[in-house]
């Protein structure tokens, strides 16, 4: 039985490739989580636009590097979701890796169908108090996935 | 991979020795001409025989032929029986199997100089294995050995002629050279057998003849003799070549193989055996082993343990496993090998670490675990190979903790970075020939790709391990440069460490420590990086950005930056840096930013380090940052000078953040041409950087072109309160446009912005030509020393979109925004003011039918510009059914649209009228007209007579060229008909008698037959309906005869033809009547055909208009009706007198005719006379007419001789049809008293009164006749 799953970050990056939320449930990395989820781009890119595309939203793993492996996710708006799991010994599962996207989704989902968000608020506008629950919500799920540590 | 010894790695083969293709060794060679040893000649084509010999040709090209066939490689995944080919010379010896000589007593004790237990050997007394071992069987000992001879062939003799009988004694000399030759050849072939039966090594001779010997009939004995004299087997032992081709020799080394491969697998199946042998006796006797082989000399060494027996004769057997090509027995061992050498790295005890005999462990290992790896991969099993050598690392990252080199330690990290580059060069080597890399794309769902193979665990498990995926060798390699990087930091550290401590203290603490401190680790990095950078390109995908080669970069400027080489950094950076702006990674581009800066400060290009300085405060994230920033940008301009005094130095933000949040609004979207726009210019500085510190001198607000540039010079506040606001205002009033004479002052204004501080610019600004108004920069310009730096910024730029959403300054106390509506208030468009026209429609609705309706178009300038106006008509089509229309518009006639109507330029105050014409036919209704007005104002130089016009009117003459306005309107007239008109049609039967059945001239063209159709008499009635009097001038009707009915006469033929020449009001009435012959044809007839009317009324009329004036004359037609055909079945006609003089007789006529299609009729007639009656008849009184065929008609005639005077009764004429009444007599069986009472009664029509109504003929036959029989014919008879 594998381990259950643990996020070491999440990124959201909207259609237009800039970061909308990167959150990282590890201290004193955080640059790093922005590095993997910009290189992220060129996979999930190959993937949805490449020779053998599919409309899949769930893009599988996207790469292995250093101790971490970057799994992709794309909303059929082209809001990219990636997630950044430890690079253990031991099966990810398939499932449980969707289901974390299709959380994270939803959370993303629910945060922008807030009537009182604006829409010019969004890719800048990340870090102001209206994306609170936004981010509440990503380390919710963080949490019930079973990664226990902190957000900084 | 250069780390390990190759031997360890390379893909092993089995190992064939050539002897015999010496170039330098010449055989019996027949041929004079010197013999180039080199191998370039050999390459030529087949030289020809004359200047070389073919046999020196035929060896140098087998050589080539021959070591071309493998490449010692280390991937090498193909199985195609091939070998490693090795040139020898031909008395080659082997290395001998013992040290001592097979004679000596001891041998059978000795054992293999490679051996452990040999003290002269390199393992002695506890290694492992060695590379010379692999090398001993790779290079020294072949598993089969081809030797080359050339069969010796006596000079050819040429004979004269073929009947000359050969000389015998030539021929038995000839026999005896060659017995003795190939004896001597056997020999050799013996004595080389001899060494190779030994070691159980395969002999095969290939012996090379001309091709003129290999038809020679006693070759075949001479071969069976060399064979049996040199004792070889066989099969497969002796071959025969003669000189060929290339490609010839391509097959025949082919075949070579395909015929030694077996050979050569037993060979190394015999050495597994034995090795297996070993092994078991071996790990039987364990524990009695080691003591009693121990030699003496070497007491204080520990000999090799039974793990370390066992990882031997693993290693072996894997070995010649792999010479066989057995890879799955290969791997099996070599795991055996691997797992045993790991419980031997688990004991200190038995491999101690820090030893000669630890490292070479730990070089197998590695090798080892390479192996496997490949192999795995060779498979395509790429999660194990993974699996695998991620183990192989983990492992051995535990050992090195318990060995003292942890991670601490640059040896770990340098092991570290040796795995993964050995597993990226493998990979390398792997995808240049047979290995392709997975996708990792999810299987799921998703269709199955054809094309990539899909391993057989992601299939089973819906998941996959990450670090078990395999990715191409561009990650591997970065993962090397990675623990090479961390390898020099634990040197770095470890050095730093020694410093302190003092030399010989820190380089006893690391072992390796000389040789570390040789290594150029930042160049290793580079060349990993260099090396993952090319990898990721290549594997780069079209479609993708290079994020992750941007990534690398990052890296290996990064490298280059500790390295000190800064301007190649620099280089990388720009490059980088253009991308993540782009994309707005601000995260990732602060810590890029600041080691580009360090970058510039290391070169002292100032200039750099300013602009730098510049981005780095707008993407500032607190106030800290932005502070120290500005000191450190203030330091600079303070202690430096610019590079190009004079010049400003133009920082250039578009692509990044810029320094001051900007948003311009204007108050409306769209003024007039002179009108005033009022805006307002904010800038702001964000919440979370301070500029308070930053010299900025002014900025300059520049507009689109022909207004002089706002400057707003900094002047400190000097309000004290206006400080504390957040908000500041700084009125400039009108924006002046260029051609003002004089320079508009500079502003004041301060210029210093603090935390969310905002100065707001408010100014308007009017323009005299239209077009877009809106500001096309802001510049703001720094000064400080010798200074000046320009950085341009765009209207509406921010570091959060949120801010741009568009306010307006309503009130400074308190500070108050509006928000304005608006999507885009940064513009502002100025629009010429509309033309004043007054245009008006003038009608007398409604139009009639048929006339040319006028309606008077009036236009009035109401402006103050002359104007040129041009006016488009366009009828719209009518939804009327049969209605018709079209306009007269000057001329012009159309059913559409008319355009361009001129009404020239007209002044102010002036009006111009046309009139346009509408006319409208058919059917009354609605009609729509769109009436299109375009004015163009002109300026009427004839007007202005002032000459001396400043050049500016030049100007706006030009844009008033396109000052243009449409005004539209739409009208709809009613229209309806002036004159109705209702017939009425009477149909008479004719008298005519019809012509008879065979009659020619009835089938001529221009026959006119009406007995038929008899005579239409039309009665029509025309009323005036138009709600005006009109004025009817004429009535005609145009006769247009045709070939079924034509006009007989007409009542509006008699008289002049002003008889209708009057004035009728609505309501009033006047007739015509006409006659009109009808002939139908008897097919027309009977399809129920109409017949149009054969002409028209034509009418002529004009409106009397209000006034008491005439309006145009119009004309109006109506078609006469269509006709009916009358159809009749049987019928009688009466034509009887109108008068008749008392006691004259009077001839009565009846005509009955049988006009029914195909049943002819059998008419009984009955004249009833009555005593009453007034008449006395002379004729028939009953009787029976003879059958009536169909077209036929019979006319009876009486004699009536009146008796009375006045209005009398004609007498009853009875006509009977009894064709249908006679069966029914007979039937009875009685005859009947009479015939009378049965048949069908036929109408007798009385001509005189013959009038039936196109509305009664419609109903029916029946109803004609029921009319027809109430009237009683009489005669006025007088006296």
């Amino acid at each position: 039985m594998p381990p259950p799953l643990r996020l070491n970050a999440v990124a959201f990056i909207s259609p237009q490739n800039h970061p909308i939320l990167i959150r990282t449930f590890q201290k004193g990395d955080e640059l790093k989580y922005h590095y993997v989820a910009h290189t992220s781009l060129d996979v999930i890119e190959e993937r949805t636009n490449g020779p053998a595309k599919s409309n899949e939203c769930y893009l599988g793993l996207l790469y292995a590097m250093d101790d971490i492996a970057a799994y992709g996710y794309i909303t059929p708006l082209k809001v990219k979701i990636v997630l950044a799991l430890p690079l253990t010994d031991s099966v990810v599962r398939d499932s449980e890796v969707i289901m974390t996207f299709k959380a994270l989704h939803l959370a993303y989902y629910h945060a922008s169908s807030n009537p009182f968000l604006r829409l010019y608020d969004t890719p800048a506008g990340v870090g102001s108090s209206r994306w609170k629950c936004f981010r509440q919500r990503v380390d919710e799920i963080s949490r019930a996935i079973g990664g226990t540590s902190v957000p900084s | 991979m250069n780390s390990y010894p190759v031997e360890l790695l390379v893909q092993l083969a089995p190992v064939m020795f050539i002897a015999g293709l010496d170039p330098a060794v010449l055989p019996t060679s027949t041929s004079n001409t010197p013999q180039s040893p080199g191998q370039s000649q050999s390459q030529s084509p087949p030289p020809t025989p004359t200047k070389h010999d073919p046999f020196q040709s035929l060896i140098a090209r087998l050589r080539d032929v021959l070591q071309s066939q493998r490449k010692a490689a280390i991937w090498a995944p193909e199985r195609t029986r091939s070998f490693q080919m090795i040139l020898v010379d031909r008395n080659v010896r082997f290395p001998p199997r013992k040290l001592v000589s097979p004679e000596d007593p001891a041998y059978s004790t000795a054992h293999s100089p490679l051996s452990p237990l040999t003290p002269s050997s390199p393992l002695y007394p506890d290694g492992l294995i060695a590379p010379i071992w692999i090398r001993k069987h790779t290079a020294l000992l072949p598993s089969v050995f081809v030797l080359f001879l050339r069969l010796f062939e006596p000079p050819p003799v040429h004979t004269r002629s073929p009947l000359d009988t050969p000389d015998p004694d030539y021929e038995r000399e000839k026999a005896e050279e060659e017995r003795r030759r190939d004896a001597e050849l056997s020999a050799e072939v013996a004595a080389r057998k001899k060494t190779t039966n030994e070691r159980g090594i395969k002999l095969t001779v290939v012996l090379l003849a001309s091709r003129r010997m290999l038809d020679d009939p006693s070759l075949d004995s001479r071969l069976t003799f060399i064979r049996r004299q040199s004792g070889l087997d066989s099969r497969a032992a002796l071959f025969v070549l003669s000189p060929v081709s290339t490609s010839e020799l391509h097959d025949f080394a082919r075949s070579l193989q395909d015929a030694l491969y077996e050979p050569a697998v037993e060979y190394y199946t015999l050495h597994s055996k034995r090795v297996r042998r070993k092994r078991n006796r071996h790990s039987q006797a364990v524990s009695s082993y080691n003591s009693p082989l121990a030699p003496v000399g070497a007491a204080s060494a520990r000999p090799l343990r039974p793990e370390g027996w066992t990882v031997r004769y693993e290693y072996k057997m894997a070995c010649f496993a792999e010479f066989r090509g057995e890879d799955e027995v290969a791997l099996k061992h070599y795991q055996d090998a691997y797992t045993k050498l790991m419980i031997m790295f688990g004991s200190t005890a038995i491999l101690p670490p820090r030893t000669k005999r630890w490292a070479e462990a730990k070089v197998l290992a590695d090798a080892i675990n390479v192996k496997i790896s490949k192999l795995y991969l060779y498979n395509r099993e790429h999660s194990l190979a993974l699996s695998h050598h991620n183990s192989h690392m983990r492992r051995f990252a535990d050992f090195s903790r318990g060995w003292g080199i942890g991670e601490e330690t640059f040896e770990y990290w340098s092991w570290m970075a040796r795995q993964h580059r050995v597993l990226a060069e493998l990979l390398e080597q792997g995808s240049q020939s047979s290995l392709t890399l997975p996708t990792n794309t999810p299987p799921s769902r998703s269709m199955s790709p054809a094309g990539t193979p899909v391993e057989l665990d992601t299939v089973r498990a819906p998941g996959l391990n990450p670090s078990h995926a395999l990715q191409h060798p561009g990650h591997y390699y970065y993962m090397a440069a990675r623990c090479t990087e961390f390898r020099r930091e634990r040197f770095l550290a470890s050095e730093v460490c020694s410093d302190i401590f003092g030399t010989s203290q820190g380089a006893s603490a690391a072992p390796g420590y000389a040789n570390e401190k040789k290594v150029d680790h930042l160049s290793l990095i580079l060349e990993l990086y260099t090396k993952s950078y090319e990898v990721f390109k290549k594997y780069n995908s079209t479609t993708s950005q290079g994020r992750l080669t941007l990534w690398i970069a990052y890296r290996i400027a990064h490298t280059y930056y500790e390295s000190e080489k800064f301007d190649v950094a620099i280089r990388f950076f720009e490059r980088i840096a253009k991308t993540y702006r782009k994309e707005k990674w601000n995260d990732m581009l602060r810590p890029l930013l600041s080691t580009w800066y360090s970058c510039a400060q290391k070169l002292g290009d100032v200039e750099l380090m300013v602009t730098l300085l510049v981005e780095m405060i707008g993407r500032a994230q607190d106030h800290d940052e932005s502070k120290s920033l500005q000191d450190d940008l203030l330091a600079v301009l303070n202690s430096s000078v610019p590079s190009s005094a004079g010049e400003p130095l133009v920082v250039d933000l578009k692509e990044s953040e810029p320094l001051l949040d900007t948003i311009l609004v204007f108050w409306t979207p769209e003024v007039r041409v002179g009108e005033e726009a009022a805006f307002q210019l904010s800038l702001a500085a964000p919440t979370n950087i301070d500029l308070s510190a930053l010299p900025v001198a002014s900025v300059t607000i520049t507009f689109s072109n022909g207004y002089y540039p706002v400057v707003l010079r900094h002047s400190p506040s000097t309000d004290n309160q206006a400080a504390d606001q957040n908000v500041r205002l700084v009125k400039i009033g009108k924006v002046m446009p260029e051609d003002e004479d004089e320079e508009p002052e500079e502003i004041a204004a301060d210029l210093r912005w603090r935390p969310g501080e905002r100065l707001v610019v408010s100014g308007s600004i009017s323009s005299a030509a239209p077009g877009p108004l809106t500001v096309v920069s802001i510049s703001v310009i720094l000064a400080q020393s010798d200074w000046v730096i320009e950085m341009p910024h765009e209207p509406g730029v921010s570091h959060g979109i949120s801010t741009l959403v568009p306010r307006w300054l309503t009130s400074i106390h308190p500070i108050r925004f509006l928000q304005l509506g608006r999507n885009d208030c940064s513009s502002v468009v100025v629009r010429h003011h509309p033309h004043e026209l007054a245009v008006s429609f003038s009608h007398q609705a409604p139009a009639l039918l048929d006339e040319e309706y006028p309606i008077i178009i009036d236009v009035t300038n109401v402006d103050e510009r002359h104007l040129d106006i041009a006016v488009d008509v366009l009828l719209q089509p009518t939804e009327v059914d049969e209605a018709s229309q079209y306009i007269i518009f000057d001329d012009q006639r159309s059913s559409g649209l008319i355009k361009g109507i001129r009404f020239d330029i007209i002044a102010p105050g002036v009006s111009a009228t046309k009139t346009l014409y509408l006319v409208g036919s058919g059917a009354p209704g609605d009609r729509m007209i769109d009436v299109s007005i375009q004015s163009t104002s002109v300026q009427a130089a004839t007007k202005d007579d002032d000459n001396a016009e400043c050049p500016r009117s030049s100007t706006s003459s030009a844009h008033a060229a396109v000052d243009t306005c449409e005004k539209l309107q739409t009208i709809v007239i009613p229209m309806s008909r002036a004159l109705s008109v209702t017939y009425n049609v009477a149909y008479k039967r004719s008298k005519n008698a019809m012509p008879p059945l065979a009659d020619l001239s009835t089938v001529e063209d221009d026959v006119w037959d009406d007995s038929y159709g008899g005579v239409a008499i039309v009665a029509a009635r025309i009323e005036c309906s138009a709600p005006c009097a009109l004025l009817i001038e004429s009535l005609k009707l145009r006769r247009q005869d045709n070939s079924l009915a034509k006009v007989l006469d007409s009542s509006s033929d008699e008289g002049s033809d002003d008889i209708f020449l009057d004035e009728y009001l609505p309501g009033d009435e006047f007739c015509d009547v006409s006659r009109i012959s009808l002939s139908p044809q008897e097919e027309q007839v009977l399809a129920e055909e109409k017949i149009p009317g054969p002409g028209d009324y034509e009418v002529v009329w004009r409106r009397v208009l209000p006034g008491g004036d005439r309006g145009r004359q119009s004309t109006t037609r109506f078609a006469l009706p269509t006709l009916m055909l009358p159809r009749d079945g049987l019928i009688a006609l009466l034509d009887v007198p109108s008068t008749a003089k008392l006691h004259v007789p009077t001839p009565v006529q009846l005509t009955v005719r049988n006009r029914h299609p195909f049943r002819s009729a059998n008419v009984t007639i009955t004249l009833d006379l009555d005593p009453s009656d007034a008449f006395i008849v002379a004729g028939l009184r009953n009787g029976r007419l003879p059958i009536l065929l169909p077209g036929s008609e019979e006319r009876l005639s009486w004699n009536l001789i009146p008796v009375e005077c006045g209005h009398v009764k004609v007498p009853r004429i009875k006509v009977m049809d009894v064709r249908h009444a006679t069966p029914l007599s007979q039937g009875a069986g009685v005859p009947s008293t009479e015939v009378d009472v049965e048949g069908e009664v036929i109408n007798v029509v009385d001509v005189r009164a013959d009038w039936r109504t196109a509305s009664a003929h419609n109903a029916g036959e029946n109803s004609v006749a029921i009319t027809q029989q109430d009237g009683v014919s009489t005669i006025l008879v007088l006296p």
